[in-house]
């Protein structure tokens, strides 16, 4: 081990030695990580290359040509199943989940500041709804609907079992946000003359920005892809993550894997297009510490 | 303004309520009321309560093979994402110089898992399978005459799999914890000569270890309540608790699918608590 | 005679925070129209509390706080015509300088037009006018604070509070803030009401001191009598420019009783208003720049009161020297020394020597 003094970097982060370069263990712990990433991509790099296989080719390597055959077929054919649809109302789903999660979870997070009564139920039942499996609660709320002879929508009950799971994340990263908070501001502005309303709308609101920002992009993702709590409560119509899933069993095409390719550019699209907003929030604010 | 707030507190928590309690509180509580009811052999049930259902789980030799298939499964996810998260985040937070570029790399870990799960699955299959990338390059590669059969559709691939999805949560809460380590006091020890093993098992290990139980409640809870993966990536070999259950749903068995549920729901949080016990949560979120 | 707009009244103010002692234990204090008032104490000692309170940021548990002669308590702080400036600033940082000075005229409906006139005419009057599209990360302490103070003011406040606003600073700009403090006090004609915990701070810009601690006023009125004529032992050496010794009375006589302490008889002026009888148990405090310093042996006049004792420790302080004594269990007994007249004949640590003092230059603390 070097006894070199530790660095005192600008940003104060690494204790590696300074001028005489890295440790071996640097060298160790970054091939571990290249590794990982490359484990972490790779079975989709696979996905995506494989999607532009030859009509003539089949479900593995070696790829027989180059063609957009499959994506055609995707978006086309009936029986590779209804991807337009689903992906349709994954979308619209995702959205209405999105708002709803930023908002209460906006609430909640503003109620959690304080300590009130039941404050220690409310943030249990929270994990609680986080940690059940997704199945059972699916389950449950199949059979709560058949009781009241409800049938199940997924626009109406899958909503409310994809928020049992975005919210706790959601109100989760708002605690994250609110603690970087200072009370301070919101205490100037009152001080300053403006009323309740108007102190959310022109200084928490607009400060707490990035974070909500954040909160939307779990929302979003977490919505998009959810499986589990929305088998049984989506109804007869499915979103994408089911229609994926009954693909799997029937379709043995690699259409599939060109669902994938697109599935994955609207996720990208979606995060770039969130991380960007909050990036360029930041810059204005000229602020030096990242929003999580 | 302080005494003021008291009220707002409740309206403010009330649409959070509005949505657990319909959403999570009732279909608990549907499920237990289901678990002592009958089937009518329909997917209807009927109003008699029963002990039945919960005599069968426990009396069955079926329902210890699953769970130790189970948690077999879960110690072993577990465990490697464990390795392999602590590692990766510790590399992120102390090897690392810039912050800008820690940030860059760790949301470069987190954007896979923002695609659809089950792509994520399938896309194993032109990796570990007969025909796959793997074993073409061990064949060709001389290594290996035949394809290696237990790349895939085997408990390897489902434990693959799972780590491969739920490395990420065990990343970001530790990620998390290290970051909040003073730098001051690895310096400080650096100076009072301890070598970089004891800052590990001093400092880093003790003070990451509310990330670490954050991260193996959900990679716990998670594993423990699957049904998809394991199904698909053992080919069927396997089976997991909830996977019956999904069974059992699936031929409209709603009671003994509810018994079995309850049974594991509560399995499943007495792991949690115990793990909470050791952590305060609300203080770790907190940046 | 009519109370100004911005005379302050706090009338048996308590406050409890849930489970503590009163953290403000009856405080009556009275502010005058105007003037700049500094609220002086260590940590804890409730100043930051009353400060808040005639804010309306906080409520007192019990007692009357009057602004202008009006009881303010329950009012919100709008309502009050006060202003407060936060020890961190509190500066919006999603906002530029300009809109966080426009921001008080934005809340009350003033057209977008008017209220950067307003507010660029606050800017020019801090000084400020090329930083008005920065944001305030973008600025240095010294000009957050300046923002701070002109949004506070903008609105025409009839008392302004002050929470610490030095002790961010470093020590050159906290010399140079002070004064542009007492300018803007000036020019605007209003209370300022400033919480610190540096005497020196409080004595150079206050027309009234009131020194605090444990939630009670100990003592309130000009810096000169604050410092001079202390009430008590905590006034004396919180303000720091006083010796405090204690002892028991040995003897009286006519005009002087001998006390003894740190093992010399010292002789103790009599005044009308305390009588003291032998055997008494009293604390005497003494200028620290009333000492002279004197080698052993020489003689004493009469009305001179004396403590032999031996140097400890010297510091240079620039225009005086500290010369820190051994006065036996008393707290530090200190010695200012002009800097020429102590190095016309300096001591040296360890060196025996007796300070001496008028004795009617002490002063016998309650």
């Amino acid at each position: 081990m070097s006894t070199a003094p530790a660095s005192k970097t600008v940003a104060g982060h690494a204790i590696a030695p300074r001028a005489s370069g890295r440790p071996w263990t640097f060298y160790v712990l970054l091939a571990v990580f290249v590794l990982y990433v490359l484990a972490l991509y790779g079975p989709m790099f696979c996905i995506y290359i494989l999607s532009f296989q030859d009509v003539r080719g089949g479900l593995v390597f070696p790829m027989k040509g180059l063609s957009l055959h499959w994506f055609v077929d995707l978006f086309t054919q009936v029986r590779t199943g209804d991807v337009k649809g689903s992906f349709d109302r994954s979308v619209k789903l995702a959205v209405i989940v999105t708002v709803i999660t930023v908002v209460v979870s906006f609430l909640a997070g503003l109620a959690f500041r304080r300590r009130f009564r039941g404050d220690g139920v409310v943030f249990y039942l929270m994990i609680g709804s986080l940690v059940a499996p997704g199945l059972v609660l699916s389950i449950g709320i199949g059979l709560l609907l058949t009781f009241i002879g409800v049938e199940a929508r997924w626009y109406t009950s899958a909503v409310g079992a994809q928020l049992s799971w975005t919210l706790p994340f959601g109100v989760l990263v708002m605690f994250a946000v609110m603690s970087r908070f200072d009370r301070a501001w919101e205490e100037a502005a009152y001080d300053l003359g403006a009323s309740r309303w108007q102190a959310m709308r022109l200084v928490v609101i607009p400060i707490l920005a990035p974070g909500l920002v954040a909160v939307a992009l779990f929302g979003f993702t977490l919505s998009y892809d959810e499986f589990a709590r929305t088998l049984q409560t989506a109804g007869s119509l499915n979103t994408l993550p089911l229609e994926i899933w009954s693909m799997t069993l029937n379709v043995t095409s690699p259409s599939l894997y060109a669902l994938g390719t697109v599935t994955t550019i609207i996720s990208f699209v979606i995060i770039a297009v969130c991380l960007g907003t909050i990036g360029r929030m930041q810059k204005r604010r000229a602020s030096r510490v990242p929003p999580l | 303004m302080a005494a003021r707030d008291g009220v707002f507190g409740w309206l403010y928590i009330s649409p959070l309520m509005l949505v657990l309690v319909p959403f999570f509180v009732a279909p608990i509580l549907v499920v237990l009321a289901a678990s002592f009811l009958q089937s009518d052999g329909f997917g209807g049930l009927i109003a008699s309560p029963t002990l039945q259902n919960y005599v069968d789980i426990f009396t069955s030799g079926l329902t210890l093979n699953l769970y130790v298939e189970t948690i077999k499964f879960t110690l072993l996810t577990w465990l490697f994402s464990l390795i392999i998260g602590f590692w990766v985040a510790y590399f992120l937070v102390f090897h690392i110089r810039s912050p800008l570029l820690a940030i860059g790399l760790f949301l470069l870990c987190t954007v896979p898992f923002w695609t659809s799960n089950i792509i994520r699955m399938i896309s194993w299959i032109p990796l570990l399978g007969k025909e796959g990338l793997i074993n073409m390059a061990l064949i060709k590669s001389g290594v290996v005459h035949e394809p290696l059969e237990f790349l895939l559709f085997s408990s390897f691939s489902v434990v693959v799999a799972y780590v491969h999805q739920l490395t990420i949560f065990m990343i970001v809460p530790i990620f998390n914890s290290m970051g909040r380590i003073d730098k001051r006091v690895v310096e400080a020890a650096l100076d009072a000569g301890a070598s970089r093993f004891d800052i590990m098992r001093l400092i880093v290990l003790p003070l990451s270890k509310n990330g670490i139980a954050l991260g193996t409640i959900f990679v716990v809870s998670i594993v423990m309540g699957d049904f998809f993966v394991i199904k698909v990536m053992s080919g069927g070999g396997s089976a997991s608790v909830v996977g019956a259950l999904y069974e059992d749903v699936g031929v409209l068995q709603y009671p003994s699918a509810a018994a079995s549920a309850v049974v594991l729901t509560i399995m499943v949080t007495l792991v949690v608590t115990a793990i909470l016990r050791s952590v305060d949560v609300r203080k770790e979120i907190t940046l | 005679m009519e109370l100004g707009h911005g005379h302050i009244e706090l009338a048996g103010v308590v406050k409890t925070f849930d489970g503590f002692v009163n953290a403000v234990d009856g405080v009556n204090l009275k502010i005058p129209d105007g003037s700049y008032c500094c609220l002086l104490g260590p940590s804890g000692c409730g100043k930051t509390t009353i400060l808040r309170m005639i804010a309306g940021h906080d409520d007192p548990t019990a007692g009357e706080i009057l602004i202008g002669g009006e009881n303010v308590v329950g009012l919100p702080p709008v309502a009050r015509r006060t202003a407060m400036m936060f020890q961190s600033y509190a500066l919006f940082p999603h906002l530029s300088v300009r809109d966080n000075i426009a921001f008080a005229l934005q809340v009350r409906g003033m057209s977008k037009a008017d209220r950067r006139k307003a507010a660029d005419a606050m800017i020019e009057k801090v000084r400020l006018t090329e930083f008005a599209d920065r944001l305030p990360a973008q600025l240095s302490g010294g000009q957050q604070q300046r923002v701070a103070l002109a949004r506070a003011a903008i609105t025409g406040p009839r008392v302004l509070l002050l929470d610490e606003p030095l002790s961010a600073l470093d020590e050159f700009l906290r010399i140079q803030m002070r004064q542009e403090l007492r300018r803007m006090q000036r020019e605007l004609g209003i209370t300022f009401v400033h919480v610190t915990h540096t005497q020196l701070e409080a004595i150079a810009l206050a027309d009234l001191v009131v020194v605090m601690d444990k939630g009670k006023v100990r003592q309130a009125g000009p810096a000169r009598d604050v410092y001079d004529s202390p009430n008590d032992r905590y006034v004396a050496e919180f303000l720091g420019g006083q010796n405090v010794l204690s002892g028991r009375i040995q003897s009286v006589n006519g005009k002087h009783a001998v006390m003894a302490a740190a093992g010399s008889g010292i002789q103790v002026p009599l005044t009308p208003h305390i009588r003291l009888n032998t055997g008494d148990s009293i604390a005497v405090a003494v200028r620290r720049d009333d000492i002279e310093l004197i080698r052993p042996g020489h003689k004493t006049s009469d009305g001179t009161a004396s403590l032999s004792s031996r140097v400890t420790a010297i510091e240079y302080q620039g225009y005086f020297v500290k010369v820190m004594l051994d006065a036996g269990s008393n707290a530090d007994f200190v010695v200012y020394v002009s800097e020429r007249k102590f190095f016309s004949n300096p001591v040296g640590v360890g060196d025996v020597v007796l300070a001496t003092w008028p004795v009617e230059h002490a002063r016998v603390l309650a």
